[in-house]
């Protein structure tokens, strides 16, 4: 909403500057926004609980001399006088109640219609608003002063009376605009006996437009239901100032205020004369009471307030006070508990005079999150082994679903947008690969090796009937490019397991088909109970690269082991290392496989120490792996290892064909 | 000659012209060593008559003496002269660390303060929400323009569900997810990623991140709020900086604030990143509604508290000077490197 400093100070008379004014505003009221010259702004969202009072100039006004401590002058108490006695030709029949809780109509007659006055349209120019003729201005004026939104139909147009209906499903309008829309039978609409006239709460029609010819007027002060106008201001996609004051929930008792004022106006301006209006309020607006419970407005706002400083301010702002009793003024509707009241003296007083006090604070008995944890030490943990941190969108493109294996998190089907903001960000992302494999593209322009990560959710969608819902996940993706990339993002997933706790994890062969990874070259990540908890493979993109994928809420329930202390052995430990030659297909796991089927006593550890492949090898390949021996109790002697390592040797020949070098 | 006077001659000459630490070593063993030649001299004592004993035994003895520190101080030399100087003044050795993301350190300060304080750090929750907790649980009513404030990402439908499923447009409700699940008084902190449906530009993003903040107990006020707000803005910045509160609206809290802070970068001269005004907007506040303390499963009247949403990538901009909010989303290591 826009204001005009200077209308304000006509009804809040003081010796402030606009800048104070603003200022004032900011500090006590609401956010205001200087536009240059006499224009300031209030944004709707400031105000959105309040329109009734915060959307007019009166509303802001009172806020003005409550703040300032000046005079409020409302010249909606000025005496207005009828020219007739009866309320002239024309009935109002409200088939909507619910719809419509308020319907004022008033008949004028001998109408000048012409040019506005001049401060007439320098406020309108103010407020952003074009000037039409003296009538359309005036109504505009009444609305900008006092909120209430106006309407004037050519009393020659209308037929009969007014009726405040549902349109009828296909019944069609052109509005004053000249644009034309088909209504439906959930849009409001003012008829006469013969069509409809206007679209309630929204916009007036062409048909009964005032035209300079108008000598006649039927004024309209009407109250319309918020959800109503708004539902159907957005079906029809029309927004209109009016449609956005009634969305707001305004107030029933603001149309005897605009009747009055807009009526005033027409004799003042256009010379007109006026019948009594027709008021058809079924329903009156109750009145809100509160009990003035000093003791929790005290509670809430943490300091001592005085009653007759809180009943000052409570006046201040058009409360009326009785006793404990405190009763809210009609256009303040937003006020309706001892909390909204608490605020009106807080903000009164100025948040920034409170003071600051520390809370007597509980223990956090609740404690952290593990996942929250767990995400603080992978990230410490990855940034130390040389890994950065990235944040990619959640959004992805139809076809960047399709790339990774989103199956092993349990994800069958996409997640995808009823409002995509593009092509590009029309679903929900089902894994992390899609954004870290282009990452490295990208980084790769400036770097000649990146190693990556990123800790994010990823979608699913889990559909069964009534059983829908969505499936979300936290997952780590783990991305390099470079010397070795596979085995040492294999190594830092080992690492990174052993790190967060974890002491038992497999990696068996993926065996899963997909865009993203080469079959050959990729592993799932399994615990000791063989849930599957992620993947590492090498890119199909870049057989330098290399990715993975792991599941957090999984990880970190696994994470419940503490560590124990192992005493250190005190006898020394025996190193042997074997070299053998093997068939260039066979695999380092098969052999560490049939090393351990050996069952060879006090191993402690087996070490892959060197590979290597080449031609005087023909089609097989050497292997050096280093064994170590270890006792707890005593010094294994050279002829105990050598009878162990001589079960293994054995085996490696029997199950791997090894020749041993 | 006796036996011990050749020894002597022949190790002395044998160490002084040993040219590397392999060959010293192999002298010790020759002379010194368990079956060293010195060594069965000195072990042949025993079966010397007492007469030769006193003879041989302390010659032999300083001998034993003479070659062993002989020894340690050729090793000494030969050592000195193994290794050249090492020039200290060479740049060390790059060891390569990797770097978090801005808007994780910058979610850690502030986490990490409010741990100081007693908070409890709470996973993020759900992304993808129901409109009751994005909206109607906290007292932002339907069909009304105040929703409007919320430019809301919805989902397709899924099955023949009814219920519309929205990607979250604030933290806010995880208050309500928090307080359905546990009882006051507690005080907790909730970072998490939200959505909103809006055109980008360089402050703008359709995802960014979010920090909630909801402290409830049978006494916790305005007063309070100011308290640990004043504290969390003066640690997170590292100096004191007048805080300023206004009245604002927001449908969840009553009353309703917008906290703006002193700017940092002029301290309230005013700058371009305050845009002239010296104070910059940094969260919205307030005491917690009735409503959305209903909604919890509270009883209103008998337990009260605040709750404010911060935003890390304002924080973030502010305090590294980063000038598009659109970078944080961009992956770029040469971005990420500089923290």
């Amino acid at each position: 909403m826009k204001f005009s400093y200077s209308l304000i100070k006509k009804f809040a008379p003081g010796k402030y500057s606009k800048e104070e004014l603003i200022k004032a505003f900011n500090t006590y009221s609401f956010e205001a926004v200087d536009l240059g010259g006499d224009v300031f702004e209030v944004p709707n969202t400031a105000i959105a609980h309040r329109f009734s009072s915060g959307s007019s100039h009166l509303g802001v006004a009172r806020e003005a001399a409550a703040i300032f401590n000046t005079k409020y002058i409302d010249p909606t108490l000025n005496k207005l006088s009828f020219d007739f006695k009866d309320k002239g030709i024309f009935k109002v029949n409200i088939k909507e109640k619910d719809l419509c809780p308020r319907y004022s109509a008033t008949y004028v007659t001998d109408v000048k219609v012409g040019s506005s006055p001049e401060w007439l349209k320098d406020v309108l120019e103010t407020c952003g608003l074009r000037s039409i003729n003296n009538v359309v201005d005036i109504m505009n004026y009444v609305m900008l002063e006092t909120g209430q939104p106006l309407h004037a139909f050519d009393a020659d147009k209308v037929r009969g009376g007014i009726i405040v209906r549902r349109a009828k499903n296909g019944e069609e309008i052109e509005t004053i605009d000249g644009n034309k829309f088909k209504l439906s039978d959930n849009i409001l609409v003012i008829s006469d006996e013969d069509r409809s006239l206007a679209i309630a709460g929204i916009k007036g029609g062409k048909y009964s437009e005032v035209s300079l010819n108008t000598n006649k007027l039927l004024v309209e002060s009407a109250n319309f239901e918020g959800v109503g106008i708004y539902k159907s201001s957005v079906k029809l996609g029309l927004r209109t100032d009016a449609s956005v004051s009634f969305s707001h929930n305004l107030s029933p008792e603001l149309v005897d205020l605009g009747m009055k004022r807009a009526l005033m106006l027409l004799k003042e301006i256009c010379g007109a004369k006026i019948h009594k209006t027709e008021d058809i309020y079924p329903k009156k607006q109750s009145k809100t009471v509160i009990k003035l419970d000093l003791a929790k407005i005290e509670k809430i706002i943490g300091i001592k307030i005085k009653k007759t400083e809180a009943q000052g301010i409570l006046a201040k702002l058009g409360f009326s006070i009785s006793k404990n009793l405190i009763t809210v003024p009609a256009l303040r509707n937003d006020v309706e508990i001892i909390e909204d009241v608490a605020e009106e003296i807080a903000r009164l007083k100025n948040f920034n005079e409170l003071p600051a006090i520390p809370p007597k604070i509980s223990m956090a008995v609740g404690g952290e999150d593990d996942i929250v944890l767990i995400k603080e030490n992978i990230r410490k943990y990855l940034t130390a082994v040389g890994y950065s941190e990235v944040y990619n969108y959640s959004f992805v493109s139809e076809d960047k679903l399709k790339i990774a294996p989103a199956e092993i998190f349990g994800i069958k089907r996409s997640v995808k947008l009823a409002n995509p903001l593009s092509v590009d960000f029309a679903f929900l992302r089902n894994s992390l690969a899609p954004y870290l494999e282009k990452n490295l593209k990208d980084n790769l322009r400036f770097f000649d090796e990146v190693r990556i990560f990123e800790i994010g959710k990823i979608f699913g969608d889990v559909v069964s009937g009534e059983e829908a819902k969505i499936l979300e996940k936290t997952i780590l993706g783990i991305a390099l490019e470079g010397k070795d990339a596979f085995f040492e993002l294999k190594g830092v997933a080992d690492g990174l397991m052993e790190d967060l706790g974890l002491v038992d994890w497999f990696m068996p062969d993926l065996n899963l088909k997909n865009d993203l990874l080469e079959s050959q070259e990729s592993l799932r990540i399994e615990l000791g109970d063989h849930s599957v908890v992620g993947y590492l493979g090498v890119l199909k993109s870049s057989s330098k690269g290399a990715i993975l994928e792991l599941d957090l809420e999984k990880i970190s329930k696994a994470v419940i082991e503490e560590k124990e202390y192992e005493p250190l052995s005190k006898y020394p430990s025996i190193d042997r290392d074997i070299s053998i030659l093997v068939s260039s297909d066979m695999r380092v796991g098969d052999i560490l496989e049939i090393i351990q089927k050996a069952d060879p006593e006090h191993v402690n550890d087996v070490d892959l120490m060197d590979f290597y492949q080449d031609e005087k090898f023909g089609d097989k390949k050497s292997l050096t792996f280093r064994i170590v021996f270890q006792a707890k109790d005593r010094t294994l002697t050279d002829q105990e290892v050598d009878r162990e390592l001589e079960k293994i040797v054995s085996f490696l020949k029997e199950e791997a064909e090894a020749e041993v070098r | 000659m006796d036996k011990l006077e050749q020894i002597k001659i022949a190790a002395e000459r044998e160490i002084k012209d040993a040219s590397n630490l392999k060959s010293l070593e192999d002298l010790r063993i020759k002379y010194l060593g368990r079956s060293g030649e010195l060594t069965m001299i000195l072990r042949s004592l025993a079966d010397m008559s007492l007469e030769e004993k006193k003879i041989v035994g302390p010659k032999a003895q300083a001998l034993r003496m003479e070659l062993d520190s002989m020894i340690t101080e050729k090793n000494k030399k030969l050592s000195e002269r193994k290794r050249s100087v090492l020039d200290v003044s060479r740049p060390g050795k790059k060891i390569k660390i990797g770097h978090l993301h801005p808007l994780s350190i910058v979610e850690k300060e502030i986490v990490d303060i409010f741990r100081s304080m007693s908070f409890s750090v709470i996973d993020g929750g759900p992304e993808v929400e129901t409109e009751y907790y994005n909206f109607d649980a906290l007292n932002i009513p339907k069909n009304h323009p105040a929703r409007e404030m919320h430019d809301t990402f919805w989902l397709e439908k899924l099955g023949n569900k009814n219920e519309r499923l929205l990607l979250r447009t604030h933290t806010s409700p995880m208050q309500i997810r928090y307080m359905e699940t546990h009882k006051p008084p507690f005080q907790i902190i909730v970072p998490g990623r939200v959505f909103r449906y809006e055109a980008t530009d360089a402050s703008h993003e359709i995802n960014f991140s979010q920090i909630e903040c909801l402290m409830v107990g049978k006494d916790v006020n305005l007063s309070n709020f100011k308290f640990i707000i004043e504290e969390f803005f003066a640690r997170l910045f590292k100096k004191k900086l007048t805080v300023r509160l206004r009245p604002s609206y927001f449908p969840f809290v009553e009353p309703g604030l917008e906290v703006d802070i002193q700017c940092v970068k002029c301290g309230g001269k005013g700058c371009n990143i305050c845009k002239d005004s010296g104070w910059l907007e940094v969260m919205g506040a307030g005491m917690v509604h009735p409503n959305v303390l209903k909604a919890g499963g509270y009883d209103p009247r008998e337990y009260q508290g605040f709750a404010f949403g911060v935003g890390p990538e304002r924080i973030a901009m502010l305090k590294y000077n980063i000038p598009d909010i659109r970078m944080f989303y961009g992956g770029d290591l040469r971005f990420i490197n500089q923290f």
